[in-house]
């Protein structure tokens, strides 16, 4: 134990001079876009005007679902760790479906099965509001993103969870904590900073597979794109933009991850 | 006087391994009483039993007029209970003064400063005052031991539980642990302590139990078990920690 002491001191003493080198990369990716669209705005402005609006629907679907995800994930990982063997069995089933279902299929499901399972619903118990229902594609499009991250995000909390020894909730519990007090007083603040990277990773891959909301009528940059191609067809120039965009936003959300990292890190 | 804690005929197994065999035992307010047997027999289990960490299968245990059945009493028990670690537990994501404020502050309700004024008495108490701002991986194991000790003590317990609170420390860290305990029992302290310190049981204790394979096998005051035991099983545990 003594051997961690001078360990924690010197990643405290060198943090404060520490620079992110793989801001760089970001700033690189960023000045190659500008490059673009100043050597050659036609067709590279012209994508980027036609796609900007899909910029904020990606960002908005993402940081909406992630945020769900974010408590969602968390009361399915209690679940799956709960002492109650129903909890733990239905959290438990709907991780497993959920994971062995490809994303893209449940995004369909929530958008064309859905709603139409409603509707059949609304006729049946001749409910008209129901009768009449049609999905919103963004509503469904964070559902299905929601429903299926969560599901991942549940595990990253359990092994999080896990992973702080078990006499850690029992000191707690041996003063006297309830059980959700030893949870958001002693085990969360620790297992949030194991967690940390993993859930940056989860973070980066929804932003990513968002894009394929762009099948379910839902205007993000990805099917900014490709209604642009559809209409100029011009592929390479097209998606080269798109997957910079892409680039730009990932990069962007790694960088700060990682700054997050090292400010709570530094709080020991 | 009644015993402030009560334990009657209390069975418990961890799938085919019977961890107690019906132990019954009364102690009485005041009293220190140590615990000592081989690896396995038991004596965390009861311990745990104690503060109900573990359920047991059958019997039944009464704490301070409370008997551990619904949860509200379950709770109400472990903060009249204090329980002291072998690996220490304290929490090392809150410095020493948050470590020993935080129960206090959410359980007790207590205020911000009240509780603060408590925790640098008992850190005072426990002789490393100037640890407060210390974060417990920057503390000796022996340190981290006391603040352990001034967790708990924090929540004004009736009675201490102590299990092998200085088995997981450097030789020359012990006695500074001992002496807190000394210290706690010369003030009246009702205290259950698991440990092999021959030393602190003589000085400390009223009654030593010998605990094997489940059950309570024989008791009486340390001085006497130690030098004089009348069961074989106790004489051949003796002739192996004294060895
Ligand atoms: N959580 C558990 N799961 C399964 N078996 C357990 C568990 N806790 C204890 N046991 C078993 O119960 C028996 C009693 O264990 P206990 O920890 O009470 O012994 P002990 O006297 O404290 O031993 P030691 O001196 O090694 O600490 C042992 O056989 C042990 O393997
Ligand atoms: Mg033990």
């Amino acid at each position: 134990m003594a051997s961690t002491l001078p360990v924690l001191l010197n990643t405290s003493d060198k943090k404060s001079r520490y620079f992110d080198r793989w801001w760089l990369l970001l700033i690189g990716v960023i000045l190659l876009i500008i490059g673009l669209i100043v050597f050659k705005p036609d067709p590279f402005k012209r994508i980027l005007f036609f796609v900007s609006d899909g910029i904020g629907v990606t960002i908005y679907t993402t940081l909406v679902s992630f945020v769900i995800v974010l408590i969602f994930g968390l009361i399915t990982g209690l679940g799956r760790l709960s002492k109650i063997s129903i909890i733990r069995a239905v959290t438990t089933i709907y991780v497993e479906v959920v994971r062995g279902i490809p994303l893209l299929v449940q995004l369909m499901f929530w958008y064309f099965a859905f709603p139409s399972i409603i509707q059949g619903l609304g006729e049946m118990i001749s409910i008209e509001t129901l009768a009449k229902y049609r999905a919103n594609p963004i509503f469904m499009a964070i559902l299905g993103l929601s429903f299926c991250y969560s599901a991942y995000m549940s595990e990253v909390y359990r092994a999080g969870i896990q992973s702080i020894s078990r006499g850690q909730m029992e000191a707690a519990r041996s003063l006297g904590m309830t059980y959700f007090q030893a949870m958001r007083f002693v085990i969360l603040p620790q297992a949030l900073r194991v967690i940390l990277p993993p859930v940056g990773n989860e973070f980066i891959t929804l932003l990513k597979d968002s894009s394929l909301v762009s099948v379910v009528a839902v205007a993000d940059i990805t099917r900014r794109g490709r209604e642009f191609m559809a209409a100029n067809f011009i592929p390479v120039d097209t998606w080269v933009m798109v997957a910079l965009l892409y680039l730009v936003l990932t990069l962007f959300s790694a960088r700060i991850v990682t700054w997050i990292e090292r400010k709570t890190k530094l709080e020991r | 006087m009644e015993a402030i804690i009560q334990i009657e005929n209390v069975h418990k197994h961890f799938g085919n391994v019977q961890a107690l065999r019906g132990v019954s035992l009364n102690i009485e307010k005041g009293e220190v009483v140590v615990i000592i047997g081989p690896s396995g027999s038991g004596k965390s289990t009861l311990l745990r039993c104690i503060n109900r960490l573990e359920e047991f299968d059958s019997g039944k245990i009464v704490v301070d007029g409370i008997p551990l059945d619904s949860a509200e009493n379950i709770n109400a028990v472990r903060t009249e209970v204090g329980m002291v670690f072998q690996q220490f537990n304290l929490f090392p994501h809150l410095n020493v003064l948050e470590n020993l404020t935080l129960a206090q502050t959410v359980v007790r309700k207590r205020n911000k400063a009240e509780a603060y004024e408590n925790a640098i008495m008992l850190l005072e108490k426990v002789g490393i005052p100037e640890k407060a701002q210390n974060y417990p991986l920057q503390l000796s194991g022996g340190q981290q031991q006391r603040v352990a000790i001034a967790r708990a003590l924090a929540m004004n317990p009736k009675i201490m539980l102590f299990d092998e609170p200085t088995s997981a420390l450097d030789p020359e860290m012990i006695q500074e642990v001992l002496d807190v305990m000394l210290a706690l029992a010369k003030e009246g302290m009702t205290m259950v302590v698991v440990s092999h310190e021959m030393g602190f049981s003589r000085a400390a204790a009223n009654r030593a139990i010998l605990m094997d394979e489940g059950q309570i096998i024989e008791e009486g005051p340390p001085e006497l078990l130690f030098s004089h035991p009348k069961h074989d099983r106790t004489k051949l545990f003796l002739s192996k920690i004294l060895s």
